[in-house]
């Protein structure tokens, strides 16, 4: 009890899954909550305002404070929208959670534009829109944390999500420009690539979600009666939102069930120069690259025969 | 001059200027016929003049290529097929496509307008998928392709006041390890460039991106056209590269990211675990992430942008 005493927080997509952990965790550590979700289904149509409400309700009966907010994050003035509904309720924004998320799995030869705008514009311009109208309440206090979500899918690529890919990892580059904006106004911005069990990882089938999951590279924990739920990420969350966290800025964290780590951004880990300098030639690379770069170099998906 | 490209088709966006206007002359000597794509807007996205366009088209015919010219916007799903349609029509075929076409809107994130956003996003982004998704279409059919497409640093490692930029790159080269994935079991690669070039672009990069290179002992964007490094990156350094990855040699690299720049070429990494922590029962509980954290995953980490003292 106590470590978010008295912060505000704004949990984007704050009725289901993670986000809903994250109000209520947060809650329970003595945070205000302004709950936002617009109730929508998993592909982003209808709304429904019991999602938010519930657990506003489920909050306040356990004796904590929230509030429910129902805008859309798709749009800039829904993002100020947001933020002044916690002006409104608390005077204050300290945290933002920018949780909000559809999903809509599709190859790129599948993939509408309908699909297309509707995940760019709830992922990335709504993760841009909350937090551009959050850092404008906590630049003048000089104070903020701000949380992101990005996708092995986007950092990794997997099949099937070519528009998601797209949006997750530019929600992983936003958050990188921005923790550079924000960082001397003692504003913090992270970015975390959960694994957990919610209505948008159900939608899809366990030996893909493993395919995707291996990408990773870290070892997984062995599957418990607890599985991966989303509280493991809603506490790696919450503790990048306390004070203790503030001098972890702009990185990207691995959450799943018991494992936690920090991930490296992308780098470039090996270089070949024209040995004679000035500029390659193709046929020059086509016998350079090989040897260089090419050298344990695999094929993600190789050609398969036709049938 | 070559014909590493003979007989094949390539589509080039922005292919008016800097770096794209490279690629298409490259692609053309190495024997491709080439649709140059270019809108000939400013660097912020503003006005519009097909003489950029016309132009590299003029010098391709000169040099006894072959080439037609496109002034589509190409942050629509319309501006993708028209292209793909328009070479289908001329020649045939469509082998390779470059989507370079980019514009700058430079703000702090808080100033950001939602038009900038959405410019930005539209014609990197969108404007990368639309051509993307009708040139896939066909290479799935004809069993073989090549898709090209540009990243930058500012999003893979973050430039202060590039919070469109940088979000619109990042998610192209998300964008391209996921269609990677998809399109390569029919033959077809798509791969994704990291250029320093020392185009027109740069010279709009805002002070505090250099000041943070130069800080992370990152070899800094030059600010002086004069300036040697300037002169290493000269934009033409980038499609030799283009054109390898587009050639028959490389018909098994797929899904990389590269930066390229000068007579240097560089692979990128995906991000990789740096440290973790375990816990063979439930999960680590936020008391105890406060308690672990700050030595273990926490240790050592340097804020990019640490806190000022205000006055």
């Amino acid at each position: 009890m106590g470590l978010l005493q008295n912060r505000v927080a704004v949990v984007t997509g704050g009725g289901r899954g993670i986000g809903r952990a994250v109000a209520l965790l947060m809650a329970r550590h003595g945070a205000r909550v302004l709950v936002n979700d617009t109730g929508t289904g998993l592909d982003g149509d209808g709304v429904d305002r019991s999602p938010a409400d519930q657990v506003v309700q489920e909050i306040q009966a356990a004796g904590g404070v929230a509030a429910p907010s129902y805008h859309s994050v798709s749009s800039v003035e829904g993002g100020e929208k947001i933020v002044q509904d916690a002006l409104n309720h608390f005077h204050t924004v300290d945290i933002l959670v920018a949780a909000a998320g559809i999903l809509r799995d599709r190859t790129v030869f599948d993939t509408t534009e309908e699909d297309w705008n509707a995940l760019v514009g709830v992922h990335l311009k709504g993760t841009f829109s909350v937090v551009r109208a959050a850092a404008r309440a906590m630049r003048g206090k000089a104070y903020g944390r701000i949380v992101t979500f990005t996708s092995a899918a986007g950092l990794y690529g997997t099949f099937g999500q070519a528009a998601y890919g797209a949006v997750k990892d530019g929600v992983a580059g936003f958050a990188r420009v921005v923790a550079r904006d924000l960082g001397r106004f003692g504003i913090t911005v992270n970015c975390v690539a959960p694994r957990a069990e919610t209505r948008m990882t159900a939608s899809v089938p366990d030996d893909i979600m493993r395919q995707r999951q291996e990408v990773l590279g870290v070892p997984q924990p062995t599957p418990t009666s607890d599985g991966y739920p989303p509280e493991a990420v809603a506490h790696l969350v919450a503790f990048l939102c306390t004070d203790t966290a503030g001098d972890i800025n702009g990185q990207l964290f691995y959450v799943a069930g018991g494992v936690v780590s920090l991930l490296s951004h992308p780098a470039v880990t090996r270089t070949v120069r024209k040995p004679s300098g000035g500029r390659w030639s193709v046929e020059e690379l086509a016998v350079a690259f090989p040897l260089t770069l090419g050298v344990g170099l695999a094929n993600p998906a190789p050609p398969r025969e036709s049938p | 001059m070559g014909n590493t490209l003979q007989g094949k088709v390539a589509i080039v966006t922005g292919a008016g200027r800097g770096i794209g206007r490279g690629v298409a002359l490259k692609l053309a000597d190495e024997g491709a016929w080439v649709l140059v794509n270019d809108l000939g807007v400013a660097v912020d996205g503003t006005g519009a003049d097909r003489m950029a366009a016309d132009l590299v088209v003029g010098e391709i015919r000169e040099r006894n290529g072959a080439a037609i010219a496109s002034y589509a916007n190409v942050a629509s799903m319309q501006a993708g097929q028209g292209m793909t349609d328009a070479v289908l029509q001329e020649w045939g075929r469509l082998d390779i496509v470059v989507c370079v076409a980019g514009i700058l809107r430079d703000r702090m994130v808080y100033n950001l307008s939602e038009k900038d956003w959405d410019d930005v996003l539209n014609v990197h982004l969108k404007g990368t998928f639309s051509l993307v998704k009708s040139a896939a279409t066909v290479f799935r059919q004809q069993r073989s392709g090549r898709i090209i497409t540009f990243s930058s640093e500012s999003g893979l490692l973050g430039n202060p006041g590039q919070a469109a930029y940088g979000a619109a790159k990042s998610g192209i080269c998300g964008f391209t390890k996921n269609v990677a994935r998809e399109v390569g079991p029919y033959g077809v690669t798509a791969n994704c460039i990291v250029p320093r070039a020392y185009t027109r672009m740069l010279q709009g990069v805002p002070p505090e991106a250099h000041l943070f290179l130069e800080r992370l002992h990152i070899q800094g964007l030059p600010f002086d056209p004069a300036s040697p490094e300037a002169q290493a990156w000269h934009p033409d350094d980038v499609a030799p590269f283009v054109a390898f990855l587009s050639s028959d040699y490389a018909a098994n690299i797929n899904g990389c990211t590269f930066l390229v720049y000068g007579d240097t070429i560089g692979l990128f990494q995906d991000p990789r675990p740096l440290s973790t922590i375990y816990k063979g029962e439930g999960f680590f509980t936020l008391e105890e992430l406060a308690a672990i954290v700050p030595g273990t995953l926490g240790r050592g980490l340097a804020n990019p942008a640490p806190a000022q003292v205000s006055k």
